[in-house]
């Protein structure tokens, strides 16, 4: 359907209403006029002249119709011309004019006159309905199109197409920028929009003023404002070959709102998905929020129960149960240190202001202070330390070193069932020392054994063991600080290795 | 009871949690069965039979209030929860749920030891004891009679029966919605500021400073406590 009508746009002229070139009308009254006079000899004989006067009137009647006043004209003429001459006494002759003659001519020139007129009214009329009926449908057609369209470049794109199409001309549309510049969006290549042009646009944009369309002057280009909701959305910039008819003026109105609302739709659209993506961020961000305070708190429910049972007298707590109380708490407390130990760290690599002060660190040294700070937990697993004694030292910051040692140990521990033995094993490999520690605990997904160092990580299997997940993202931090590496692989038996590799010596 | 020691079920999933709460609860008389999760919970409860049970809100996997219904759904043992700051709403929920009390965590352990006995007393005898003594307020439910250190005060109805209810659940937190479906009927539980002013009235009766009230406690966006020894 689409395509008939722009088809049929294109041949506004030529409307299917049967209207002929004028000397055809000239012609058709002749022929009908001369059919008629022949027919009318055949019957002269057996008609009374009324009929055949009749008939006459029938041709004028048609020739109105088909033909219009001029050839009506002819028409009335020649038939009255032809009745007195031929059908009405004396035959074959003009016989004086008389009074009658008169009057049937006038009568004959007064209906033709009304006929053409009347014709030519409803052909008109049918006309403009046509008119609007193939508006409305390129109205239709774009507002379909548009209401599929999604992206602010699809709707532009259509409203731009439709514009050729149903007006002729190549539109230019103007959109407000949110800094404040004017985006032009144009569908031809070789249109080029001069300054001045955008600059005649620009003023129409920012215009307080919204009433209705504005029409900026300019002798080639009619600029016509994007109204939505009394709000300008942009600037519609069509090329003025000839004056619009009150009909175009209409449809560009209609037109002019549909484009309006269809590129603010997609505007909005635009602005709720950036505030989904806001939310969702938000919600991300919260969610981690209340992870760490939770991380942070519970500690404390230990400590301070702990302290306040001794504090109570009434409880008339024995030495071993107040010993065994304290003991609790103080975990707990280092617990919450190496928490908060982590968090400070993690927010110094994050902004860049991790000072690390090296120094030759024993490797021997490092594993065993980080092993004193995880007392307790290790407690549970068997340890096994594997690290020949000629290792080479690594220059490191040895607070910081063995706080990375802490948190990877904490993982080996947490991860794996209490009882199964944990192994840290450490050589020197050419100028590099690396330190392995092994678990057999649960493994980490094949597809994560990189993104396990990624900041707040948890694996999917982690029921019943609290963190955060900040821990091997703040090793990866500090070792790659130093100069080094870690990786992470899964054990064939079952289990993690995590491998830390530091340039030894001097650096 | 075993020999005269009430059994209590820690469900927390913190270890260093269960371990404070078995070293401080034992020493006070209790025997304490612990369990790590929602599902060792209701185990537990199955399978010791406790008289009292400590339920921490944030279990990992099942949520505190949904044991809570779901215990609930066969078993009156009193439910104390441990609750994290700042999330009134779960509180809430779980008090509506039918747990007895709760606690926010970071707690003092005479709190807790306070809040375990008033659950048990109340679980001891559902309608309270005739009458209720701490400081110089007196409650006498039978003969339904205030005093503040000796003189009778005047309540108005309504001020009675909130007092009534407090009484009842001695030492245990009421929600507002509890106490106004108590004391005006189930239509009225949103009408809030009616309970407010009321117990403001209450206060200004019985509180040597209302100020700052010893007696009824305010619980902050749950409800309220009558403080019992």
């Amino acid at each position: 359907m689409g395509s008939d009508i722009h088809r049929n746009m294109k041949h506004d002229r030529f409307l299917p209403g049967k209207r002929f070139p004028t000397w055809t009308g000239y012609l058709f009254a002749l022929g009908l006029v001369g059919l008629v006079t022949l027919l009318g000899i055949m019957v002269h004989a057996f008609f009374d002249v009324t009929n055949i006067a009749m008939a006459f009137l029938l041709v004028v009647v048609t020739t109105a119709a088909v033909g219009g006043i001029g050839p009506s004209i002819l028409a009335s003429v020649l038939s009255v011309g032809i009745l007195d001459y031929i059908f009405v006494p004396p035959f074959l002759s003009f016989g004086p004019p008389n009074a009658e003659h008169a009057f049937t001519l006038v009568v004959f020139l007064v209906i033709g006159l009304i006929t053409s007129s009347l014709t030519s009214r409803i052909r008109n009329q049918w006309e403009v309905a046509r008119n609007h009926e193939r508006h409305t449908a390129a109205l239709y057609s774009l507002s379909r199109t548009l209401a599929d369209s999604v992206s602010l470049d699809d709707t532009i794109r259509a409203i731009v197409g439709s514009a050729r199409r149903i007006l002729g001309g190549e539109a230019v549309i103007f959109l407000l920028e949110p800094a404040g510049k004017v985006k032009v969006y144009t569908d031809s290549p070789d249109a080029s929009t001069s300054a001045a042009e955008i600059e005649a646009a620009a003023r129409l944009l920012r215009d307080r003023d919204s009433q209705g369309l504005a029409l900026a002057a300019s002798h080639k280009t009619r600029y016509f404002r994007l109204v939505s909701a009394g709000k300008t959305v942009g600037v519609i910039a069509i090329p003025k070959t000839t004056a619009f008819t009150t009909d175009q003026e209409r449809l560009l109105e209609a037109f002019a709102d549909l484009a309006a609302v269809s590129i603010e739709r997609t505007q909005l659209a635009d602005q709720a998905h950036q505030t989904e993506i806001l939310k969702a961020t938000e919600k991300l961000q919260t969610a981690l929020l209340n992870s760490i305070s939770h991380d942070l708190r519970t500690p404390l429910v230990s400590v301070i129960g702990v302290l306040s049972s001794l504090q109570e007298e009434r409880m008339n707590l024995d030495d071993a149960v107040r010993s065994n109380l304290i003991q609790v708490g103080r975990e707990e407390a280092e617990r919450l240190n190496r928490l908060v130990t982590n968090l400070l760290n993690m927010s110094r690599l994050e902004s860049g202001v991790m000072k690390i002060s090296r120094q030759p660190c024993d490797v021997q040294d490092l594993i065993g202070a980080a092993l004193e700070q995880l007392a307790r937990e290790a407690n549970d697993h068997p340890i096994q330390i594997d690290a020949p004694a000629n290792l080479p030292t690594v220059s490191a910051d040895f607070g910081l070193m063995a706080q990375t040692l802490v948190n990877i140990l904490d993982n080996a521990l947490k991860y794996s069932a209490p009882g199964s033995p944990v192994n840290i094993t450490a050589r020197s490999v050419g100028s590099e020392v690396e330190i392995d520690v092994a678990d057999n605990g649960t493994g980490i997904p094949q597809a994560d054994l990189v993104r396990v160092f990624d900041k707040f990580y948890r694996a999917q299997i982690t029921n019943n063991v609290a963190g955060t997940g900040l821990g091997l993202s703040i090793c990866k931090g500090i070792v790659e600080a130093h100069g080094g590496r870690v990786a992470a692989e899964n054990r064939p038996g079952g289990g993690t290795i995590i491998k830390v590799v530091l340039p030894a010596g001097e650096v | 009871m075993t020999d005269g020691k009430p059994r209590v079920l820690v469900v927390d999933d913190e270890q260093a949690i269960r371990r404070f709460l078995h070293v401080a609860l034992t020493s006070q008389g209790y025997i304490v069965f612990e369990a790590a999760s929602g599902q060792e919970g209701m185990a537990g409860v199955v399978s010791h039979k406790p008289e009292i049970i400590i339920l921490d809100l944030g279990l990992p996997d099942i949520d505190g209030v949904e044991v809570t219904r779901l215990l609930r759904g066969w078993t009156r043992v009193p439910i104390i929860i441990l609750s994290v700051r700042g999330s009134e709403s779960d509180k809430i929920a779980a008090l509506d749920a039918g747990a007895d009390d709760y606690l926010t965590k970071p707690f003092g352990i005479a709190e807790l030891l306070a809040r375990l006995r008033a659950a048990l007393r109340h679980a001891a005898h559902p309608k309270g004891e005739p009458v209720f003594t701490s400081g110089e307020l007196k409650v006498d439910l039978a003969q339904r009679l205030v005093t503040v250190a000796g003189r009778e005060v005047q309540l108005t109805p309504n001020e009675y029966e909130i007092m009534r209810a407090l009484v009842v659940n001695a030492g245990k937190v009421l929600t507002h919605h509890q106490i106004l479906r108590e004391v005006w009927g189930a239509q009225y539980d949103q009408e809030s500021h009616m309970l407010h002013v009321n117990v403001s009235n209450l206060r200004r009766k019985i509180e040597p400073d209302p100020a700052r009230p010893q007696h009824i406690v305010t619980e902050p966006g749950v409800g309220y406590r009558l403080r019992a020894t």
